[in-house]
């Protein structure tokens, strides 16, 4: 059924794993590599405290000993990444290892910029909710890109159907959602203008007006020359302004 | 008498003295323990585990957990690049002691063994993977904070909601990421946190 095991601590160890020890690094193709201190080395295995982990039955992923779960607070482990980079690598058996970041799936860019389109017309005719849907569905597109791909890709495809996803929220008058995606975007890709300006229109929303100004300046730090930002910040203190007057006048009518 | 070995005795004594202290000091300093920088590496436990492990671990298993081992060297590395001049700083003010200067730069030179060690090792899985393994590494690691950042948009949701007093209208369902087509049905296990959320609220109209 499982295969588990357990290493008594203190059992004596070396890198036995049957493609030669790791010190004759020198191939035809790779450089040469200064071998590492050996008593440096000798640190390194000293270190070593075996992790309590137990195996699947296809030896491809990992779990903990005591409770078969891949992440597991009790035992303090989290092989979830592992898993999910292991079982993509098993199930592509003509990658031997990760391949250099150029190297890009070119049907998953379009897959997710389809997905997106189908979005962004649902959106335009006003069917909010599922652009929503669509939106989602795009973002989760692109989450699946194999990790060892350029970011660059991914950041750009993820931030875009966010943000428009936020505005989906936004026209559906739906602004804490909105807000919460507008976030994720400036988490994901910090100095874009677009990130700002949906969350600037959230809070607004929102009626928190000076917090949206406060948006809206940070994303002006980035990108002082950004017509749409400067426009919507006039509109924002205008509104501020207004908003004061209104308070000082009932208040004044109030005494 | 004044005969010619006594300044050579003399100077016997005092040479070999300042040798044997010498020589002494040095053994002292050598053995001298400090302090680890960093705590442990788990990812190197698990690599090594993997290794040893009776049923041995697929390829595909070990070839991850050696990416993963170098990701958390990458994150070493940026974080002693990052401590080495706010250190140098508070030690030239003389804020801090000489010990924990010591564990930054013993810290630094085991790094770069273990960097040597896990390029050794990927080049013993595939020729050549030793130049790209670092690199991937990298990318890796920025996917893995892009992820996370998404798949925290529900939970940012509810705190949000509780910020501002204000619950979330939309009525869209939100399904847990999936993983890609070509791999065969693994349930994600990061699933989990999306349900709950959701289903609490959103359970009206569904498209």
């Amino acid at each position: 059924m499982s295969h588990s095991h357990s290493h008594a601590p203190g059992q004596a160890h070396s890198h036995t794993h049957s493609h030669g020890p790791p010190q004759s690094s020198q191939g035809p193709q790779s450089p040469v590599m200064p071998t590492p201190d050996p008593a440096l080395q000798a640190l390194i295995e000293d270190d070593f405290r075996p992790v309590p982990l137990s195996l699947s039955d296809d030896r491809n992923t990992a779990y903990c000993l005591d409770h078969r779960l891949e992440k597991c607070d009790a035992c303090d482990v989290d092989f979830v990444n592992l898993n999910r980079l292991s079982t993509l690598l098993a199930n592509n058996p003509n990658l031997l290892c990760p391949p250099p970041s150029n190297i890009v799936t070119q049907k998953l860019s379009q897959m997710v910029t389809t997905t997106k389109d189908e979005g962004n017309s649902l959106f335009k005719s006003g069917l909010h909710t599922a652009a929503v849907n669509r939106y989602t569905g795009a973002a989760n597109l692109a989450i699946n890109r194999p990790p060892w791909e350029n970011n660059q890709l991914m950041r750009e495809e993820l931030s875009t159907v966010i943000s428009n996803r936020s505005a989906a929220f936004t026209e559906a008058s739906d602004y804490i959602s909105a807000l919460a995606d507008a976030d994720a975007v400036i988490q994901i890709r910090k100095p874009w203008s677009k990130g700002h300006f949906r969350k600037a229109k959230a809070l607004v929303g929102l009626h928190r007006l000076r917090e949206a100004a406060e948006a809206v300046k940070l994303g002006l730090s980035f990108e002082p020359t950004n017509n749409e930002l400067l426009q919507y910040l006039s509109d924002i203190e205008k509104a501020i302004k207004g908003e004061t007057k209104q308070e000082t006048a009932e208040t004044k009518s109030e005494q | 008498m004044a005969s010619v070995l006594v300044p050579i005795v003399y100077l016997i004594i005092v040479f070999g003295g300042l040798f044997l202290f010498s020589y002494f000091y040095r053994k002292h300093t050598s053995t001298q323990s400090y302090e680890p920088y960093f705590p442990s590496h788990p990812e190197r436990n698990a690599y090594v585990t993997l290794l040893q492990s009776e049923p041995r671990a697929s390829d595909a298993l070990l070839k991850s957990a050696l990416v993963r081992r170098a990701m958390a060297d990458v994150q070493r590395v940026i974080r002693i690049r990052e401590d080495k001049p706010a250190l140098q700083n508070l030690l030239q003010k003389g804020s801090i002691g000489d010990d924990l200067w010591n564990s930054l730069i013993n810290a630094e030179r085991e790094l770069e063994a273990e960097i040597m060690e896990v390029v050794g090792e990927a080049n013993s899985f595939v020729e050549g993977w030793g130049q790209v393994i670092f690199p991937t590494a990298n990318e890796m690691l920025a996917n893995e904070r892009m992820r996370a950042v998404f798949e925290n948009v529900p939970a940012a949701r509810v705190e949000l909601e509780r910020k501002y007093e204000v619950k979330a209208k939309h009525t869209a369902v939100i399904p847990p990421p999936l993983l890609p087509k070509s791999s065969n049905g693994s349930t994600p296990s990061t699933g989990a946190e999306n349900g709950d959320a959701e289903g609490a609220k959103k359970n009206k109209k569904r498209k």
